[in-house]
């Protein structure tokens, strides 16, 4: 590895820390669109700071630019207000305008400035290490480096500093609110913190690339945990796992860095979203399947309960009673031997004494109406599940 | 560019008359996007349906415009039923699902693209004119394809008009009227899809929202009924693109994209406050007006108050009374005044007998409706 590629993957890995972090919050605060029109709506404001710095990382560039988000997402409450179109209507108006003007300032000052609109969007990590800091000649690094690590070292004081305040603010506002934390205060502090960790990203990863790595992360980390510790942990090694995976990628395939990071994203995104064990599509569709025959294994119990007649009992009979089908008597009956809950002599199916048991605790959990209670008693008393 | 040229250009017909069809139709389609809140959609699906373009152009080899609209398309939908898919199977809310697949779409899009642009044979320049749109590359034929596409979600439109309206206003009543929802719902997603995949080569995917979106909020500022809203939008969106092209047109360096998303703007703040029902505006001048009549009847009914217990009704008062009255204001005494209510002479005032009887009538009014 050469020492450009060593900067690119460490400048990679702290842009997806920095990202990660803001976009947590924003995920479990329903506002992660509003980061997608802070990165587009910032440009004008890009654009109008390069005409005065004549330098992408300057720090007034930079706060300039995260004004511009601030504004966008003030703009975007006060649409919102006064009730005239839906909330999402209000984002969707805001920032493809201010966008517009973003691209109409540099396709007029083409000559005068020289961003690229290519590079607006997509960002050029490749070329990020060629731009260094000179400190009366003595070469400190890239430049980029520099102002993503003060980003993500400001970021990670304010999180440990008010962590529990947004923890708070993020669950129960009200709850905020009465003890006298500011959820107005907490709502602007994040969303600054989130102009500029997008503005520092921007020239890394571009406009949209930046929402990929805000969004992505927090949402695979929340399929996987229920713990905001764990899943802000997480969706930063995500960030970092893609962005060092993303960049070998890119150098395989010869194509964007930024792009090729965000396919690994998705590709994390995707398995999370069919294998997580709680949350994911695979585990939806079994605990689905699991829960019908357990539904029917219980309706069987009671049936049984409720005939003492052994013709009522034979197991052909039980098949056309209940009208199931074949594969599925099968798999009912299997499963309440198994559980030693039934026993069969002569084709003939009587409830065990702790079938009797289960039976009649399970009847007064239905009339009561409680559901977690009825899993409880499964636990209980099953040896298999469904 | 000379404003005769703009009728006899060629070219810039071609243009004016395109961009004046994508208008309509995303307003048209829009509106049902904004009443459905699923403005954001727009601007996920287009987003989404770049990798669609580059992997049409990998497989064909070609830039042929209908491969690479059908590969818009298909992307486009998929991006669309994962994004109701996660809403639905898991507990990732609807922003964050279209967060999530808009910017992995366009960063696996932008991936395949740059790939696509280093390969040996790539004759692939004009593929990134959909990030920003060229409206300058549209041809006749391309045009004829969008109003060929209009004409038929007209028709699709007129045909299902009384099931879309009633599962915009009522999701939950059209399905317990028999109605396929599911169908429905399908319908009118594909056909925004359509209308957003049409408008990339024009305004390109980041502005393509914005063409949804802009005109069907105006509109919808103008009206509160359905078709009406829908044929101000389609008008509001065509000329926001005639009007575009041509300012786009009479300047250098003018992309035709953001200019007429920008037209579009300019009709959403003019709707948002000169609006009368709900605009701004008038919300402000009705506000002063009935916060001016109250404190007029609240003083009215406190002087009469006074006045009733005097035998004369007209026996005069200090102004200073007044003065820890919260609703009372010089202004509001004026017009007391002015409307002959009463008679100021020096620092007193006193009530005339019409001023009493319309006191009385107001203070039995509100009696009335307290009962």
């Amino acid at each position: 590895m050469t020492n450009a590629q060593i900067e690119i993957q460490l400048i990679a890995a702290l842009v997806s820390i920095a990202c990660a972090i803001p976009g947590t919050f924003l995920v479990l605060r329903k506002m992660a669109m509003i980061s997608d029109a802070i990165s587009h709506a910032i440009l004008p404001g890009i654009v109008l700071g390069f005409f005065i710095t004549q330098d992408l990382n300057s720090p007034l560039l930079i706060l300039l630019a995260a004004l511009t988000g601030v504004i966008t997402v003030v703009l975007v409450e006060f649409i919102q207000k006064t009730g005239l179109v839906k909330e999402d209507t209000a984002i969707g108006l805001v920032f493809p305008a201010l966008f517009s003007i973003g691209v109409i300032l540099i396709a007029k000052n083409a000559n005068d400035v020289h961003l690229d609109i290519d590079a607006v969007l997509l960002g050029e990590l490749a070329f990020a290490p060629f731009d260094r800091l000179l400190i009366s000649g003595a070469d400190m690094g890239p430049k980029s480096l520099w102002v993503i690590g003060i980003i993500l070292v400001i970021t990670l004081t304010l999180l440990f500093l008010f962590f529990k305040e947004m923890k708070l603010s993020t669950f129960d506002k009200g709850l905020a609110t009465t003890l006298g934390f500011s959820p107005i205060l907490l709502h602007y502090g994040l969303m600054t913190v989130s102009s500029v960790t997008i503005v520092g990203a921007f020239d890394a990863v571009g406009a949209v690339l930046v929402v990929a790595l805000i969004i992505a992360p927090a949402a695979t980390a929340y399929l996987l945990t229920d713990d905001l510790r764990k899943m802000l942990v997480l969706s930063c090694l995500f960030g970092v796992f893609s962005a060092i995976s993303g960049y070998w990628m890119a150098n395989i395939l010869d194509a964007s860095i930024a792009g090729s990071m965000t396919t690994v994203l998705g590709i994390v995104f995707l398995i999370a979203y069919l294998f997580s064990p709680k949350q994911g599509v695979l585990f939806g569709f079994f605990r689905e399947r699991q829960q019908r025959i357990e539904v029917s294994l219980l309706i069987f119990l009671l049936h049984l309960q409720n005939h003492t007649e052994q013709e009522e009992r034979h197991v052909n009979h039980l098949r056309e009673h209940i009208n199931w089908q074949k594969v599925r008597a099968k798999t009912v009956l299997e499963l309440a031997a198994k559980n030693n809950l039934v026993q069969t002599s002569n084709n003939i199916v009587s409830l065990t004494e702790k079938g009797a048991e289960f039976t009649e605790e399970a009847l007064k959990y239905i009339t009561t109406n409680k559901a977690t209670a009825i899993e409880e008693l499964k636990e209980r008393f099953f040896l298999f599940r469904g | 560019m000379e404003l005769m040229d703009f009728f006899t250009d060629y070219t810039l017909r071609t243009i004016t008359l395109g961009t004046a069809i994508l208008g309509a139709i995303c307003g048209m389609l829009g509106s049902f996007a904004v009443l459905r809140k699923q403005s954001l959609l727009g601007d996920a699906i287009s987003h989404a349906a770049l990798p669609g373009i580059a992997i049409a152009f990998l497989i064909t080899g070609v830039k042929d415009a209908n491969y690479i609209l059908l590969g818009a398309l298909v992307s486009g939908l998929i991006g669309t039923f994962w994004i109701k898919g996660i809403v639905k199977r898991t507990r990732l809310k609807s922003d964050t699902a279209l967060g999530l697949i808009l910017s992995l779409f366009f960063g696996f899009g932008m991936l395949l693209l740059t790939f696509i642009q280093k390969m040996p044979n790539a004759n692939q320049a004009g593929l990134d004119k959909y990030l920003f749109g060229q409206a300058a590359t549209l041809v006749e034929k391309d045009v004829w394809i969008m109003a060929v596409v209009t004409g038929v979600s007209l028709l699709v439109l007129l045909l299902f008009w009384k099931e879309l309206k009633l599962l915009l206003f009522d999701e939950d009543y059209t399905k317990t009227l028999g109605f396929n929802t599911r169908f429905l719902d399908i319908l009118i997603t594909t056909f925004i899809v359509l209308a957003i995949v049409l408008g990339l080569q024009t305004v390109g995917v980041v502005l393509m929202s914005a063409m949804l979106l802009a005109p069907a909020a105006a509109a919808r500022q103008w009206t509160n009924s359905l078709g009406v809203m829908i044929i101000l939008a389609s008008i509001f969106g065509a000329l926001s693109g005639v009007f575009g092209t041509a300012i786009s047109a009479s300047q250098n360096n003018l992309s035709t994209g953001p200019v007429i998303v920008l037209v579009a703007a300019t009709f959403v703040v003019i709707s948002f406050v000169f609006s009368p029902g709900r605009g701004l505006l008038f919300r402000e001048i009705r506000f002063r007006r009935n916060r001016r009549e109250l404190h007029f009847k609240k003083t009215l009914t406190f002087m009469y108050h006074i006045a009733k217990n005097h035998e004369n009704v007209s026996h005069p008062h200090a102004i200073r009374i007044l003065n820890n009255f919260q609703g009372f204001t010089r202004k509001t005494l004026n017009k007391l005044e002015e409307d002959q209510f009463v008679q100021i002479t020096g620092t007193d005032w006193a009530m005339t007998e019409k001023g009493y009887l319309e006191a009385e009538s107001i203070f039995n009014q509100i009696g009335k409706d307290n009962d």
